[in-house]
């Protein structure tokens, strides 16, 4: 909100206030102030008088002589490229050493003539220009005839000395919207004094007409309507086109005007109509058509049922507390109006005036909520400036249709409730201070105190809003420190939460990097998604194609990180993240891991992680490890499903007990040709089964005693004999005594047939209650080898 | 000792002296102390002595020999010693050259001041709260005291899917989620850190998804002071000992009184800089007294409890902290900028 310091000092004595000094109670209390701008700034300007004004040959520029005062030492020569210059203007003269915003003045010939000073716009001085007519910006100032020479103080004669706070209104103050309940809380916060203009009852005159209104929809609960049969309309008095300036309202005529000051001052927004141009002596609000309308500005707008409506003789002539239709309007031949001063449904406002995308003034001030005495006040106060600016007479009785309903709000506090709220120790004496400055009439009965709120604190319900305003004007500096005295709770993290920390620990070991993206994606990623969650939800109103769809899987947000990097040649680095998915079945938590390139790249050492599908398998497995789940619950199987997203012939599904988590593997050449990757493994692994599933705890057993007996192998198969499938045979054949068994080479090629692959292992054996003898282990060994052969066709290589 | 065996003596001790190594030393103890050598060839004259001069000249011979022994045991670890410190001497390296590479990751920023967050309230017994980031009206908005067509619900603020379905504009949802799940029961003392959404065109200030960390308090006697106290604290934890914060009045529909709170700038100790604009305050944090229309939708007594709640950007505490100017750098995830964050902080 635009507050004018000057305007608002009409109401509160700020003599010894300064507009800084305001800013910085007003703040403290509540009210941020954003800003202090001036509205104009300019120093030794004078009004000056155009004795004689010469064209410069082959320029557009004149040289001037202005007259400042009496004598020659106040003749001053100025050259001026204004077209508008010309003897016998009055003019605001700026002389060498003035300062003008972004500009000092200085004695300097122009075109070789001389020249000492500037003939000024109000533009220069810092008006805004659209408060500023064609003739303004093209030209200088032309100040009226009665202009007094020589007068110095010109931002004060031009009444632009004045200074705008832009203060930001919580929600919840939207009172202070209204320049007279602005000044009530001013003066509460400096202790001060508020004078209102005497208004009241000034709308009590006229009789009873025949011009009719009738709300037929609750969301117009109160209409007041008063006929005024004749106004003068013309020029706004100076006064009130500066405060209407200074609140960011452009002049039209004295009649608009006043419809907004008064607004301005009351925060009722108001509507006056051309009475002649009614078609019908008689205003009905409805809200159940289906019409169009023809706004102010000239653009159609589509009515539906449930907007508001304000219409006459069957026609809409307005979208009520939005704006009004063309047909009615103000203009310099009306001579006779008719008020509207009207409650309208907050929501149904809002909601029509989002819609229509019409944010004027008046909507902005219903969706925020009027004061319940508001029409009343509008009403008077628009009678008693009509008669006084604008010749109003002919008045008829106000007309009121629905009901004033204004309960008065009485809250009770007590100084216990407050202090042991607040944490403060503050007496009756300061409560009932902060209560009367507030005009609450604080009545005291015992450790009680009873508050009277006036009508236009629409926020104020309950006790513990009158605390609020007790330690917003005494000052939360009163306040202590102190933390909370309460029972003893334990402070722990959940299951999920510990596996979350546990993830991130393990990949940080692992190297990988931690990245958060963006939970909304495009239709591609949603197309592309690597096994979805479900069916996407999108955004019934998404703010672009990118980020349309609550995503489903995360793979290509990870791969659009990697892609960036690639492109920022942050290269051999691996990823990983922990984010939600989303899908019509709900929501899910996943784990995506991506390698690009060598993790742990040692250039010098020749040594490195190859971010390979090993690589990957190994850093889930001990991820799940750690997590509690061992060898014996966690499986890789071939993938049961077709993976676009992956190598199918490098790629798997990682079980734990009954539940696929995700797949991993090489990312198919396909993605990594649409990311601009030349390789990269990838896996995205769904937690909430981890979640679910009891982890495996740690359990000592007791070391081995007895030495153990190493016999290597080397056998020939068949390529697609997997390592798992000779693994299982050992194992089994073998599982008295076979301590462990591991692969320790893969060999294809020179001296292995065709087909064929040649697979080295280590088989220990062990037992845990004697020393092996030789010939136990060549039993066993003997069995082993036999049931390779018999199963998987194994040759020991010759 | 004859002079013969005075002289074997001496030759053994130049012998052995010379010995330039191991080899020279082996061949010193050959020609005194083997079979051939000087010691046993006075040994062998033995026989062509008397029996009564046999003794004494045997015990001699043996003391030459032991002399002789010693001697060269002596030598050896001399020349053992000698060797060694040679061999390493060649084995010299560049301590210069770079260790192997064994580098860790790194946790997310947002996530480090998370957990950051998360270890300081747990330590004083709060818990951490979760809830969905697709969020149901009722709980995002109509249980925080922000009904319908209240202005701070604006289509311009929040992402819908459908009139009752949106993406949680406020880590508020997970605090009616948990008063609600509590059913009044006392006391509630819990944190609850996640991502938020609001419609807001991205820039390098403003962010469409960014993360909070709320706190919630409701017990009986819980004050403003209170929260006064607790919100030092954490501010002293996250940006120094010897913060102050400063309540300014503000408004949230579930929080009345409610207050902006500024601490005092960890850059100049609150004299005044660039980082706070000359003010010696940052604007950190909302927090409040839980409203009480909030505590009774949610079926608490107001009567008989009270509490507090504050809300903190996780992106806003981060960027003063490590001195960030973009919000979006924690969504581009620039290795470079990940990387950053690597150590204890």
């Amino acid at each position: 909100m635009r507050l004018s310091y000057k305007w608002l000092s009409e109401y509160v004595d700020l003599h010894d206030i300064s507009p800084e000094v305001l800013a910085e109670k007003m703040t403290t209390a509540g009210l941020e102030v954003e800003g202090i701008e001036p509205v104009a700034s300019a120093t030794n300007l004078v009004i000056g008088e155009v004795m004689s004004c010469e064209e410069i040959p082959g320029t557009h520029l004149h040289d001037t002589v202005v007259r400042t005062g009496e004598g020659d030492e106040n003749l001053h020569r100025i050259v001026c490229g204004a077209p508008n210059v010309r003897t016998g203007l009055k003019v605001i003269a700026a002389l060498p050493g003035a300062k003008l915003p972004g500009l000092t003045i200085q004695a300097r010939p122009v075109h070789g003539h001389e020249s000492n000073g500037m003939l000024c716009a109000l533009f220069e001085l810092g008006v805004d220009k659209k408060f500023l007519n064609e003739n303004q910006i093209e030209g200088i100032e032309e100040l009226p005839e009665d202009a007094p020479v020589g007068e110095t103080e010109v931002l004060s004669y031009l009444g632009l000395d004045d200074t705008i706070l832009d203060v930001s209104l919580t929600p919840n103050r939207a009172d202070c919207s209204s320049m007279w309940n602005m000044a009530k809380e001013v003066g509460a916060i400096l202790n001060r004094k508020v004078t209102w203009p005497d208004y009241a009852g000034r709308s009590d005159i006229g009789e009873k007409g025949t011009f009719r209104f009738e709300s037929r929809t609750e969301k117009c609960p109160l209409f007041f309507g008063k006929v005024v049969n004749h106004v003068k309309v013309g020029p706004s008095p100076k006064w009130m086109v500066d405060y209407l300036h200074a609140a960011g309202m452009n002049s039209i005529n004295n009649v608009v005007d006043i419809s907004n000051f008064v607004m301005l001052e009351t925060g009722q927004p108001l509507h006056y109509y051309d009475l002649a141009k009614l078609p019908s002596h008689e205003i009905t609000v409805v809200d159940d058509r289906d019409t169009k309308i023809m706004a102010l500005d000239g653009v159609e707008f589509d009515i539906r049922k449930g907007d508001i409506l304000i219409t006459t003789g069957g026609e809409a002539t307005g979208v009520a507390g939005i704006m009004g239709g063309e047909e009615s309007m103000i203009d310099e031949n009306t001579q006779g109006i008719v008020i509207e001063a009207a409650h309208f449904d907050q929501a149904s406002v809002r909601r029509t005036s989002i819609r229509l995308n019409l944010i004027t003034e008046a909507a902005q001030r219903f969706t925020k909520g009027v004061e319940p005495l508001s029409c009343r006040k509008g009403v008077d106060r628009s009678v008693q400036l009509l008669m006084e600016y604008a010749d109003a007479s002919g008045f008829e009785a106000t007309e009121i249709a629905g009901k004033e309903a204004w309960e008065p709000v009485v809250i009770t506090e007590t100084l216990e409730h407050c202090n042991a709220l607040l944490g403060t120790s503050f007496t009756m004496d300061q409560v009932c201070d902060v209560l009367r400055r507030l005009d609450f009439s604080p009545e005291v009965n015992g450790t009680s105190v009873t508050c009277h709120i006036p009508s236009y604190r629409t926020d104020l319900e309950r006790p513990a809003d009158i605390d609020e305003e007790i330690i917003r004007m005494i000052g939360f500096d009163s306040l202590n420190a102190t933390l909370p005295v309460m029972e003893t709770t334990v402070g722990t993290l959940s299951v999920p939460q510990k596996i979350r920390r546990t993830t991130r620990e393990v990949m940080n070991g692992m190297d990988l990097h931690e990245i958060v993206t963006y939970t909304l994606v495009s239709d591609h990623h949603i197309q592309k998604a690597f096994r979805p969650a479900g069916k996407a939800v999108a955004l019934a109103m998404p703010m672009s194609e990118a980020r349309k769809y609550v995503r489903t899987s995360l793979l290509n947000s990870v791969l659009e990180v990697v892609q960036y990097n690639e492109a920022h040649s942050n290269t051999d680095a691996g990823y990983f993240e922990l984010s939600k998915v989303y899908s019509e079945e709900g929501e899910q938590e996943r784990l995506a891991i991506l390698l690009d390139g060598t993790l742990q790249k040692d250039v010098l050492h020749h040594q490195g992680v190859r971010g390979d599908f090993y690589a990957l398998k190994g850093i889930l497995l001990t991820w799940l490890a750690k997590l509690g789940y061992g060898e014996a619950r966690v499986q890789v199987k071939p993938c049961s499903e077709k993976d676009d997203a992956f190598h199918p012939y490098r790629s798997a599904e990682l079980w734990l007990d009954q539940t696929c988590l995700g797949v991993f593997g090489d990312l198919h050449p396909d993605v990594l040709k649409e990311y601009d990757l030349k390789q990269g493994v990838y896996a995205e692994m769904i937690l909430d089964p981890i979640f679910a599933a009891k982890a495996g705890r740690v359990k000592f057993e007791a070391l081995d005693r007895f030495p153990s007996v190493n016999r290597d192998i080397a056998l020939v198969v068949a390529q697609e004999i997997t390592a798992k499938q000779l693994l299982d045979v050992i194992r089994k054949s073998g599982r008295r005594l076979v301590r462990s068994c591991e692969v320790f080479d893969v060999y294809e090629g020179e001296h292995i047939e065709k087909g064929m692959k040649s697979v080295a292992l280590r088989i220990v054996y062990q037992a845990p209650d004697h020393t092996l003898r030789e010939e136990e282990v060549t039993e066993a060994h003997d069995e082993i080898l036999a049931a390779l052969d018999s199963k998987l066709h194994a040759k020991l290589r010759g | 000792m004859s002079d013969v065996m005075e002289q074997v003596l001496a030759e053994a001790r130049a012998a052995i002296e010379n010995a330039a190594d191991l080899d020279g030393l082996n061949h010193v103890r050959i020609q005194f102390l083997g079979k051939k050598g000087s010691v046993q060839a006075l040994m062998a004259q033995m026989k062509n002595l008397s029996r009564e001069e046999k003794p004494a000249f045997g015990q001699k011979v043996n003391e030459l020999k032991g002399e002789v022994s010693r001697r060269i045991e002596e030598k050896q670890k001399e020349l053992a010693e000698l060797g060694q410190k040679a061999r390493m001497a060649s084995e010299k390296i560049d301590i210069t050259l770079p260790g192997d590479c064994m580098e860790l990751g790194t946790i997310h920023p947002l996530i480090m001041i998370q957990q950051q967050l998360e270890d300081l309230f747990l330590g004083m017994g709060y818990k951490v709260a979760e809830g969905p980031e697709v969020e149901q009206d009722y709980y995002n908005f109509e249980l925080a005291n922000i009904p319908k067509d209240h202005p701070a619900r604006d289509m311009q603020d929040t992402f819908y899917i459908d009139p009752n379905t949106l993406l949680r504009t406020h880590t508020t949802a997970m605090q009616m989620r948990e008063l609600e799940k509590a059913e009044g029961q006392l006391p509630i003392k819990l944190i609850c850190p996640g991502k938020v959404y609001r419609r807001d065109d991205d820039d390098a200030t403003h962010s469409h998804q960014f993360m909070q960390c709320e706190g919630l308090v409701v017990g009986e006697h819980i004050t403003l002071a209170d929260l006064k106290g607790t919100l030092e604290y954490m501010a002293s934890a996250m940006f120094g000992s010897g913060r102050k914060v400063r309540f300014r009045p503000s408004y949230f529909p579930f929080t009345e009184p409610s207050v902006e709170v500024d601490v005092s700038c960890p850059f100049c100790n609150g004299k005044g800089c660039s980082v706070c604009k000359g003010s010696g305050w940052i604007e950190i944090l909302g927090a409040g007294m839980v409203h009480p229309h909030v505590l009774e939708m949610n079926g608490f007594d107001s009567e008989k409890c009270s509490g507090f709640a504050f809300g903190v950007g996780l992106e806003r505490v981060a960027m003063l902290k490590y001195g960030i100017d973009d919000i979006r750098n924690f969504y581009t995830n620039d290795l470079r900028f990940l990387k950053t964050f690597n150590r204890f902080d």
